[in-house]
């Protein structure tokens, strides 16, 4: 996807309008992304009816920080969708973390779903974007790891788990594929 | 920080990998740090493209309603500090929501206790030389975010709780101390409070204690959990720390 492509959506002007309390600018990115964001978060949280609590509350945040946004923060989309992943992990990391009578609940419902989901992310892919071709360069794990994190939200210790490696050897694979992603980016 | 390090560290904080304590540092740093603010940018449209993989779903219809009458409550309340509920009253999932501010003031107070937690534990690299060093110090808080209590878990079934508040404990309950070394585990007891003062216990043997693994405080009936898991609620709670 090319800047241009993403400063050009008008979801920049829209955050702007928003930070001048004009609330019909959030209704419009609303209606365009809402189905969009949904289906983000409930890649990460695995259940609609979570993903559409975090999209209600991701839509306050976005109404009360848009006045923090400016284009030096990136793309308005990649902000948008920042606040959006922030809370789909805040949600399962209170529900691994701060209810222990929970956790085990939450475990199951994750145990549940298919990693598969999360590679297909991979698969789905521009041909053409540099994304893709710098994923295909890394190896097998490593890239494996990396769509685990960003696209399931899984953490180290889980990858770890997926992928049967040491806790400690996945941090560092995981780490190093990152630094060679930046670089092929770069 | 090296121009590596704001980038990994950007990297992680996009992918959501850091520790809780890490990602409020992060947090904290952004608003007046240029070149994390570009690297956590340029991390984030790096990966933008797998969000755009998705196929956008219908949401419920009545998504935008529950959005609606909580935007001029929210703005307003930004100023007193508050959290508008009229939103989350009317809301068919208002206890998710109410279970959302509680999880809110949770990490507030968690924040506030990691800071103490550092300062703690900058103070016992000073202080602890001569005496066997705990594995890990959690400092618990209650929702408040007040200290309430410092766990020093020495691992080898030895660990110290020392209250910092006269917690009310009332008749015919009593305290119970907990972790989570890990999720398979599940919560495990180090043992009852007997009386609301510091005390030693004596844990069972359980895996080395780690950095973060979760401690907590939960009022139970006397003698103990019945069910050999938390049940009542929890007085105070925090993450553990290593020592530096």
């Amino acid at each position: 996807m090319a800047a241009a492509e993403m400063t050009s959506d008008g979801l920049d002007r829209d955050l702007f309008a928003c930070a001048r309390g004009d609330a019909k600018a959030l209704k419009r990115i609303f209606d365009r992304e809402a189905g969009r964001l949904t289906a983000v978060a409930e890649r990460i949280v695995k259940r609609r009816d979570l993903a559409e609590e975090v999209v209600q509350e991701a839509f306050i945040n976005i109404w009360t920080k848009a006045h923090q946004y400016s284009p030096e923060r990136g793309s308005a989309r990649g902000w948008i969708h920042a606040i959006v992943r922030n809370r789909a992990l805040n949600l399962l990391r209170d529900g691994r973390r701060e209810e222990l009578v929970d956790a085990e609940r939450l475990e199951a419902m994750r145990e549940a779903e298919q990693i598969d989901h999360v590679l297909a992310a991979f698969a789905a892919l521009d041909r053409d974007s540099r994304l893709r071709a710098c994923l295909d360069t890394l190896d097998e794990t490593r890239r494996r790891g990396i769509l685990m994190a960003y696209v399931g939200g899984y953490s180290h210790g889980e990858i770890a788990g997926r992928l049967c490696l040491p806790l400690g050897t996945a941090k560092s694979w995981i780490r190093r594929g990152l630094a060679a992603l930046r670089e092929c980016m770069a | 920080m090296r121009v590596d390090d704001v980038h990994t560290l950007a990297d992680d904080y996009v992918l959501g990998l850091l520790e809780q304590a890490d990602e409020m540092a992060v947090e904290a740093e952004l608003p007046h740090n240029i070149d994390l603010q570009r690297a956590v940018a340029s991390a984030r449209d790096r990966f933008l493209p797998l969000d755009m993989t998705v196929t956008p779903v219908a949401v419920s219809a009545t998504l935008w309603a529950q959005i609606e009458p909580r935007l001029g409550g929210e703005q307003a309340t930004v100023a007193d500090g508050t959290r508008a509920t009229s939103g989350a009253q009317a809301s068919p999932i208002g206890h998710q929501t109410a279970n959302d501010n509680a999880a809110t003031r949770w990490r507030r107070a968690a924040f506030g206790g990691m800071a103490a937690t550092l300062l703690l534990a900058a103070g016992l690299g000073f202080s602890l030389t001569r005496t066997p060093e705990p594995v890990v110090v959690a400092v618990l808080v209650n929702e408040n975010g007040t200290a309430q209590a410092v766990v020093e878990d020495f691992g080898s079934n030895r660990a110290v709780v020392r209250l910092l508040e006269d917690l009310a404990v009332p008749a015919g309950r009593t305290m119970q101390v907990w972790t989570l070394p890990s999720r398979e585990m599940g919560p495990v007891s180090l043992g009852l409070l007997d009386e609301a003062r510091s005390a030693r216990l004596n844990p069972p043997s359980l895996p080395r204690p780690q950095n973060a693994q979760l401690y907590e405080i939960t009022l139970e009936p006397e003698g103990g959990s019945p069910t050999g898991r938390p049940t009542g609620p929890i007085l105070a709670k925090g993450l553990a720390r290593l020592p530096r």
